[in-house]
Formats: structure tokens, C-alpha cells, sequence
């Protein structure tokens, strides 16, 4: 009885892990698997796209959760591994080095990928090579309740933002919050004093006289901020209408404005000392293709007609709409529908300064340190300079156990 | 003949035993297997396909990450563990007591709601604690501060409040599986001891000490060294609590898998990362034998 369960549970695996593959069937349908984390109105509006190229080619989307742990698991393996993933633009990195992705340019024709942003392109490049499919991008956006700053009141310079921060706060109202031991949103903050948290070349930058006078800087705001820095409460207070501006992920919008606040949306501040805007982190969202998939024709042929008929302003605009982002091809900028959209505008504002996410392996390691070295300073009270200086050691030391 | 039947007694045994010690294998010690292999590998992202075997490398670079820092955090863990045994078993054994008084009304009652805790999912539970109770802004016990006209607080800020709150935390967790274990193991006793003993006018404690606690110990020494090794290797509260990305305290109270977590695996070198599992498993397995060893004198004495 016992090894009849066996049995039949190792037929059951093994056609289960054959049927993963997408292979094209008697009528010469080819069914190709997109795996992503996206929320279900981007998965709803790229499946009604990818559905016009029925029935010749079939793509599902199955949403997978820890996607890119799972990807190093199995993206080299032709049975488990999807033909292709949905995903953002600071992984490609990681899975060029580990030879799981083969490069976009290899189905889409370099001539096609100059009608993209050229940010949305130079995000997905990693060592020359373009790997990413963009198809929408998101930047931080400076977001205020008109309520309590009106629309003459927005700061345009980071002083400014400073004087109005000590006239609002106190009695549980704040006149700005947002995540400030979350590098992802400090980094506008270093790029706005002209500091990078890593060089191109992977090297640690964190203890550079930029990076000292921004942390300087930024603690003085810092003490005007809450007792805590994580996301639910950042965003609370400012749902709440306890908070005056904030600078968050257009992710946000819907549930700020569920929460019935006037929204105005406002270019990044200038920081006064350099003359600099604050210059976010910019994310780009789009397709990858595996190596496994790329490797067998008749797939690889699939997947050349998925990519092209994906390089087309509608997609990117319906997607731009499902997730509150931005478009990443340049021509939808020019249609009524996203120009008229003043969020989408502003995104595309920002996104001229913003700095794409660093796509290098060894950024996944400047994530954590950097944030440890943010909660040293402003939690534990270490002097700026220290921290930062300890923070390059780390890094250093992780950077070359990585290596 | 007679040898002949005992050869085919043992093949059946072994034959009936081999779905499941296959199935063991793969899940047990294959995984374990392989650890040990990776961990003598240059596997990382940069060598995924055609790493190499590089001898003991891993573990010798390992052993620098046990610095000072390990130290501390090795320590910490030891106390960490002792303290919510000692927490565990003591509130435990009264919670229990308690549930076994005679003609106590509602017993069922009480006894449902102090299994809640472990109904939860625990990333749920440390996570309504975290941000329901102890969050600065927001959290329960800062409003009521605020209520007494007192200045609000960063509870999970300084190391040494920051680990009582884990604890408090953990031991929320974890002690209804323990009351549970307690309360089947009084259960199990043997009442006309206590009738002797009341007669002969001992009270609770001396009732609890020397009748009640040398009877149930051989039941609960499973659950015991279970909870032990649970709590050593505790990575879910202090993480949670206290090291989430972004949501940092400000708290350095590492434990042994938080720090190796932080210092290894973070790095995506999984050769170097496999060596640093080996470690902390082998102390594990060094732990284990130490608990047996002194279980057996305890009962040899």
C-alpha cells in the first residue's frame, strides 16, 4: 500500500514538473509562463494584452510570492523555472551574474528600445546589456495634505521644508514624516548633496564627505520626525491627516485619497546647501527572460512575439493605470490620457532627476547596511561620522565575503 | 529454519520501515547532506553553475565572523534561553496548578483562552505586538502615557527593554504549549498521594515540590528540551521585534541566527553562508548531547 502511494505520488511530481514547461502542443500552440507579484488590476490589464495574441500563443501569469528567492532556486531548471518574469529592474544584476536571464536585446531590436525613457532603459542595463522589457516606473513623489499645507505654502528648497517642519510639529502633528531609516527613501536625500550609497563598480561609498553632510543635514529633520520610522505609521499619520507632507511611492495614492484628504503633489524640494533637487530611487518595472527558455526555439520564437507586441503606448499606459505609475514608453507621454494625469506628469518630472536603483549584486548588501548605519544615527545616537565610517567597514567586509 | 524466519521477520521490518526512512532521508538528512557539501564550495552568485570545491575555506573565514559580535550574541543567547525556561516552566506549573484546582467553574473556559496565543500564526502575533502595544507612535501602552500626561517612549529602543519586551512577547508565545503539556501531566498524577500528604499537613508548595514536580518531570522532559532548542534557535521575535528592514528599533540584542543571519546570509555566498548553518547546527548537536548527558545523571541520581 506503501509503495503504491509512492508510486503514484512520483507520477503525480513528475507531471506535474513536465507540464511547468510550456511546450507547444499538436495544433502548435505554445503556452508560455509569466511568473510576478504584482496586485491583480496589473496582472488583469497585461493578461488582457498578452490574450490578443491568442490562439497561437497562450501566456498565463501566475503570481508567485518570494518570487526571486524561488528564481534562484529553480530558474535554471527547463521543468520548474517560468519562460519569463515580471518584475522590477534592481534584480537583473544578481540573475545576469548567476546566468539565469538572457538579454532583452536578443528578441527586441536596439532601434525599438531608443522609444523608451532612456532612465527606464539605462535601469535595466547591467555590463552593457539591456535585460528588462520596461513597461511602467515609479519614482517617490512629494505628496502634502492641502488642509494644512496649501499650495503656496509647499517648500520648494529643503530650508523652507525645514522652518515649516518646526512651525507644524508638536502635539502628535508633524509637518513632514516619512521612512528616515529606510535607505530607499534617504537615498533622495544623499543624491541631493551629491552622495551615492555604492559606485558603479560596486565599491562602498558611504563615509564620503557628501554622504557625512547629508546624514548632518538630514538629522536636523530627523528630530522633527516620530518616534518611529516604518512604514505603517509614516503612512498613518499622514492618512490621518496628523501629518502635513510626506515623501512616499505613488502606491499610496489610492488609499490617501479612500482617506479623504485633499492630495497635492509637488516637485522634489531643492536642497539649499548644493542647489540640488532631492533625487529618489527610481524602480522600473518590467519583463525578464530566462536563459532555459531563451535556449529552445520554438519558445524563444514565442517570446520574441510576446516582447514586440508588448512595446506599444497602450500596455504601457494601462499599465501605468492599474498600479498608479508611469508609463515607460516616451510616446505615451503624448497621449491626452497621461498628460492630463498631473501625479503621472509629476512622476516623469522627477524621474529626469531621480537615480535608478543600483542593478549590481552588492547592492542587495548596501541595503541592509545602509539602513543599520540610519538607525545608528538616529535611533541610537551615534555621531555621523562614526556611523558612516563603521558602515563602510561593514559593507567593505560583506562586499568581499560576497565576491 | 528458525534463523531463516528471523531473516525474513527483519527484511519484512525493514522493507515496511523503508517508505517512510526514505521519506525521512530526503527530508532530514539530505537537506543536511547537502548543506555540508555547499559549505565546502565557492557557491555564491558569481560562481552559481561551476563552483568548486574549496576545502574548508568556508569555515575558517566563518569563524572570523565569530567575533566579538558573535560573542555577544552567543551570549545573549544563552541568557535568552535560560530566562524564558526558567519564565516558562515557573509560570507554566502555576498556570497549571491553577487549572487543576479542585472544582474550579469555568475551567474549560479558561483553559480555551489560554490556548489562544498558540492558535495565532506567530508572525501575526509578534507583529500585533509589536506595532498594537509597543509601536512609539501609536502602540497601546504610549497612548496610555499619553493619557497620564507622560512623555511617550521608544520601548523597543535600548537593548535591555527591547529584550524584556521580546521575552514578554515570547513567553505569550510560547507558554501555552507548555501549560498544556503541565496541565496533561497533572492530570496524569495520581491522587492518593495527595490525600496522605494533606494529612500529614503539607501545604501547596511543599505538595508542589516534593510530590507534584518529581512525578511530572519524566512527562514533561520532552516538551522541555523541545522548547529548549526552540528558544535557543529563536529567530522570529528578535527579528520581528526588532530588526525588520526599515522598521529597526535601534536595538542591538542579536541572537546567534540573527546575527548569522545579518553577517552571512545577506551576502548571497552560499558556500560561506552553509559553513556558518554547519556551525550553529553543530553547536546545536553539542547542545543536545549535553542536555542528555545531564538528563541521565539526573536520573541515575
Amino acid at each position: 500500500m506503501k509503495l503504491l502511494f509512492v508510486c503514484l505520488f512520483a507520477a503525480l511530481m513528475l507531471t506535474v514538473l513536465a507540464s511547468c514547461g510550456g511546450q507547444a502542443d499538436e495544433d502548435g500552440v505554445i503556452t508560455l509562463v509569466i511568473w510576478h507579484d504584482k496586485e491583480a488590476e496589473v496582472a488583469a490589464a497585461l493578461q488582457t494584452k498578452l490574450d490578443e495574441l491568442a490562439p497561437d500563443i497562450i501566456v498565463v501569469l501566475e503570481r508567485k510570492s518570494g518570487l526571486t528567492e524561488t528564481l534562484k532556486l529553480v530558474g535554471n531548471s527547463p521543468g520548474a523555472a517560468p519562460d519569463m518574469f515580471f518584475f522590477a529592474h534592481d534584480k537583473v544584476g544578481v540573475y545576469s551574474e548567476m546566468r539565469i536571464i538572457v538579454p532583452i536585446s536578443d528578441f527586441v531590436d536596439a532601434a525599438l528600445l531608443d522609444l523608451f525613457l532612456p532612465k527606464t532603459i539605462e535601469a535595466a542595463t547591467y555590463n552593457g546589456r539591456v535585460y528588462q522589457l520596461p513597461l511602467y516606473f515609479e519614482t517617490l513623489l512629494f505628496m502634502y495634505n492641502r488642509a494644512i499645507m496649501p499650495d503656496d505654502d509647499v517648500p520648494t528648497n529643503t530650508l523652507d521644508l525645514f522652518r515649516f517642519m518646526q512651525r507644524h510639529t508638536g502635539g502628535g502633528h508633524f509637518g513632514f514624516v516619512e521612512q528616515f531609516n529606510n535607505a530607499y527613501f534617504v537615498g533622495g536625500w544623499m543624491h541631493g548633496f551629491g552622495a551615492e550609497m555604492i559606485s558603479a563598480d560596486g565599491v562602498p561609498m558611504l563615509d564620503t564627505p557628501e554622504m557625512i553632510a547629508a546624514l548632518h543635514y538630514y538629522g536636523r529633520l530627523m528630530r522633527l520626525m516620530p518616534n518611529e520610522a516604518e512604514f505603517a505609521t509614516i503612512n498613518t499619520l499622514f492618512r490621518e491627516g496628523r501629518a502635513a507632507a510626506t515623501i512616499g511611492g505613488p502606491w499610496l495614492i489610492p488609499s490617501i485619497r479612500e482617506a479623504g484628504i485633499d492630495l497635492g503633489i509637488a516637485p522634489m524640494p531643492i536642497v539649499s546647501e548644493t542647489g540640488l533637487p532631492l533625487a529618489p530611487f527610481m524602480g522600473v518595472q518590467g519583463l525578464h527572460v530566462l536563459r532555459v527558455a531563451a535556449e529552445n526555439p520554438v519558445r524563444n520564437e514565442a517570446i520574441r512575439t510576446v516582447l514586440n507586441h508588448l512595446i506599444s503606448t497602450d500596455i504601457g499606459v494601462a499599465l501605468a493605470q492599474a498600479s498608479g505609475s508611469a508609463p515607460a514608453l516616451a510616446a505615451s507621454f503624448d497621449l491626452p490620457v497621461i498628460y492630463n494625469d498631473p501625479m503621472v506628469m509629476m512622476m516623469l518630472e522627477t524621474a529626469q532627476t531621480a537615480t535608478p536603483m543600483p542593478n549590481i549584486p552588492e547592492m542587495d548588501i548596501m541595503w541592509t547596511v545602509a539602513a543599520g548605519m540610519l538607525v545608528d544615527i538616529n535611533f541610537r545616537g551615534h555621531e555621523v561620522e562614526v556611523a558612516a565610517a563603521n558602515a563602510q567597514r561593514r559593507a567593505e567586509d560583506l562586499i568581499a565575503l560576497m565576491r | 529454519m528458525h534463523r531463516s524466519k528471523n531473516l525474513k521477520n527483519a527484511l519484512m521490518a525493514w522493507t515496511s520501515l523503508s517508505p517512510a526512512l526514505i521519506f525521512i532521508g530526503l527530508i532530514i538528512l539530505f537537506p543536511i547532506g547537502y548543506t555540508f557539501y555547499i559549505s565546502l564550495t565557492n557557491m555564491n552568485i558569481f560562481n552559481w553553475f561551476d563552483f568548486r570545491v574549496v576545502g574548508l575555506g568556508n569555515y575558517r573565514r566563518a569563524l572570523f565572523v565569530f567575533d566579538s559580535g558573535f560573542l555577544r550574541a552567543l551570549w545573549i543567547t544563552v541568557i535568552w534561553t535560560i530566562l524564558n525556561m526558567v519564565l516558562q516552566l515557573v509560570i507554566a506549573f502555576v498556570m497549571a496548578s491553577l487549572l487543576n484546582v479542585q472544582k474550579l467553574k469555568y475551567a474549560r473556559v479558561y483553559k480555551t483562552i489560554l490556548m489562544f496565543p498558540w492558535a495565532m500564526p506567530g508572525y501575526v502575533s509578534i507583529l500585533l505586538w509589536r506595532h498594537g502595544i509597543f509601536n512609539a507612535q501609536f502602540g497601546l501602552l504610549n497612548q496610555w502615557l499619553y493619557q497620564l500626561g507622560m512623555e511617550p517612549r521608544r520601548w523597543l529602543a535600548d537593548d535591555l527593554t527591547a529584550f524584556v519586551v521580546c521575552m514578554i512577547v515570547n513567553l505569550w508565545l510560547a507558554l501555552p504549549f507548555m501549560m498544556m503539556i503541565m496541565d496533561g501531566a497533572l492530570k496524569s498524577l495520581d491522587k492518593s498521594y495527595y490525600e496522605s500528604a494533606l494529612i500529614d499537613g503539607a501545604g501547596w508548595f511543599t505538595r508542589s515540590v516534593r510530590l507534584t514536580i518529581p512525578a511530572i518531570r519524566p512527562i514533561i522532559a520532552p516538551a522541555v528540551i523541545i522548547t529548549l532548542f526552540t528558544t535557543f534557535k529563536q529567530f522570529d521575535v528578535i527579528y520581528l521585534m526588532t530588526q525588520q528592514v526599515g522598521a529597526q528599533t535601534g536595538a542591538n540584542i542579536h541572537t546567534v541566527l540573527t546575527y548569522a543571519y545579518e553577517s552571512a546570509f545577506v551576502t548571497r555566498n552560499y558556500g560561506y553562508s552553509s559553513a556558518v548553518s554547519i556551525i550553529i547546527f553543530a553547536m546545536l548537536i553539542a547542545f543536545s548531547l549535553l542536555v542528555t548527558v545531564l538528563r541521565k545523571r539526573g536520573q541515575s541520581a
